[in-house]
């Protein structure tokens, strides 16, 4: 398999807080690989150094071959990574359909016509074509972040990472965002999903990386991982996600 | 009563002729000073030391003297020192527009910074670059945050230009001092000026109101 993601020996701070402690690991085309771990981790962290949104003190990242922290077009180098965010991040000042065309017409790669049509395409993959014309604010939290993944798509990336997509959202509508994401897995997207939903990581994602502390304790399958973890500190933190209701 | 109506009419030339030097020096010191801020709200922002450093202690220094006092200073100090006598007019938009400049930028750069940072990270994560982001996603934004405080300034500086009557501009608050050395009818005549003032801001308010109500849904372009 095609590695398009790679890292290693990867080493991050804030001031004299080393958040990421030599963390390796690859990502290869077509994967889906979840992240989990608990809050403080690094796991939003480490997801924001694939992009270069966050400058890293020591080690190698690689993205289709070409060194992160080495790029010279950093704006071109993003194009091709999509993102989504924990709180969304649509620009107000845009309708639905602005926020999706901004930035392929912007940067060229699309005129108006073609834009619009994409943007249609993709609203109707998201399941809200008839919310093309209205502004963010009117949406809910599941509508957003489901434009917020197709705004990210209208740049046809070839990542996509996901910053705790569902995390912000009132419980009824984590599923419909999980959906648009479980759809996107199936058409063979490559995405590393950080997150805290673990049905989604059990049943989408081809390997699952556990953090704690800003180290990778456990990486596996999401079969081993969540029903044979080998690590203590896995073992600790799943038991207590798993089963909220009878500590 | 029909008194008070008549002495208006025979002060309201003068006071007219005043009241205009004070929206010609208000709107003046705030066209430089708008332009002044940008400049200024820029260098907070860069990444350079200098610049910020700069930045820092003009608005400190701007901050704290008095409108008062620095045109005096300039008008008398400056002009004594150097040996020249200021025109008032051109003194008062000097010192108004140093004034102005030092809120505007800190309006400037504070609706910047009040935009959310997420807001920025998402137009980058797109491949949009610094200058497209800020100018088709935080500037838009930030303007909405900055129009009320903006147009609280200009409202201040309007005020601010009586001041300057203390270095003899012949501006609506001087004007009225002169007819009053002249009739004797304080009681009126600084009515008819406070009178002048509060028409001019409520005017200038109502347009506030008007641009804010616009500017709501976000269609600022």
């Amino acid at each position: 398999m095609e590695k398009v993601i790679e890292v290693r020996n990867l080493h991050k701070s804030f001031g004299s807080l080393e958040v990421l402690k030599d963390i390796s690991f690859n990502v290869e085309k077509g994967e889906v690989l979840c992240i989990i771990g608990p809050s403080g981790s690094g796991k939003s962290t480490l997801l924001r150094c694939l992009n270069r949104l966050e400058e890293i003190q020591a080690g190698d990242i690689e993205v289709f071959s070409t060194n992160v922290t080495k790029v010279k077009n950093i704006n071109k180098f993003r194009e091709k990574i999509g993102m989504v965010f924990q709180l969304f991040n649509l620009f107000p000042n845009y309708t639905v359909a602005q926020n999706i065309m901004l930035a392929p017409v912007q940067l060229g790669l699309m005129n108006k016509k073609q834009a619009d049509a994409k943007a249609v395409e993709l609203l109707q993959k998201v399941g809200l074509e008839e919310k093309k014309d209205v502004y963010p604010e009117t949406l809910s939290g599941g509508q957003k972040q489901r434009i917020a993944i197709a705004r990210a798509l209208a740049m046809n990336p070839q990542i996509m990472l996901f910053d705790e997509p569902t995390s912000a959202l009132d419980p009824e509508m984590v599923g419909e965002v999980l959906k648009v994401m479980r759809s996107l897995a199936d058409s063979g997207m490559t995405m590393v999903v950080v997150t805290h939903e673990m049905n989604f990581a059990r049943e989408v994602a081809n390997r699952v990386i556990f953090m704690a502390d800003g180290y990778i304790v456990e990486e596996d399958s999401p079969k081993k991982l969540f029903t044979n973890p080998s690590n203590k500190r896995t073992q600790a933190f799943l038991s207590s996600v798993l089963k909220p209701l009878e500590s | 009563m029909n008194d008070y109506f008549s002495l208006l009419l025979e002060c309201l030339p003068s006071l007219l002729d005043g009241l205009q030097t004070t929206v010609i020096m208000a709107a003046a010191s705030l066209v430089l000073a708008f332009v002044l801020g940008l400049i200024l709200a820029i260098f907070s922002l860069s990444k350079i030391k200098i610049l910020t450093v700069f930045y820092t202690v003009y608005v400190y220094i701007v901050r704290g003297i008095p409108v008062m006092i620095f045109g005096l200073f300039l008008f008398f100090g400056v002009g004594a020192l150097l040996n020249i006598k200021f025109n008032p007019l051109l003194a008062s938009i000097i010192t108004l527009t140093i004034n102005a400049s030092a809120y505007l930028a800190e309006i400037f750069r504070g609706g910047i910074k009040a935009v959310d940072i997420g807001q920025v990270e998402a137009a980058r994560s797109l491949g949009l670059g610094y200058f497209r982001t800020m100018a088709l996603v935080i500037i838009p934004q930030a303007v909405k945050i900055m129009i009320p405080p903006i147009i609280n300034q200009f409202i201040t500086t309007l005020k601010d230009t009586s001041i300057l009557s203390v270095i003899s501009v012949r501006e609506l608050t001087m004007n009225s001092q002169i007819i009053i050395a002249r009739n004797y009818r304080p009681f009126e005549v600084y009515s008819y000026a406070a009178a002048m003032y509060l028409i001019i801001i409520i005017i200038l308010s109502l347009f506030a109101k008007y641009i804010e109500r616009r500017l709501q849904h976000g269609k600022s372009n």
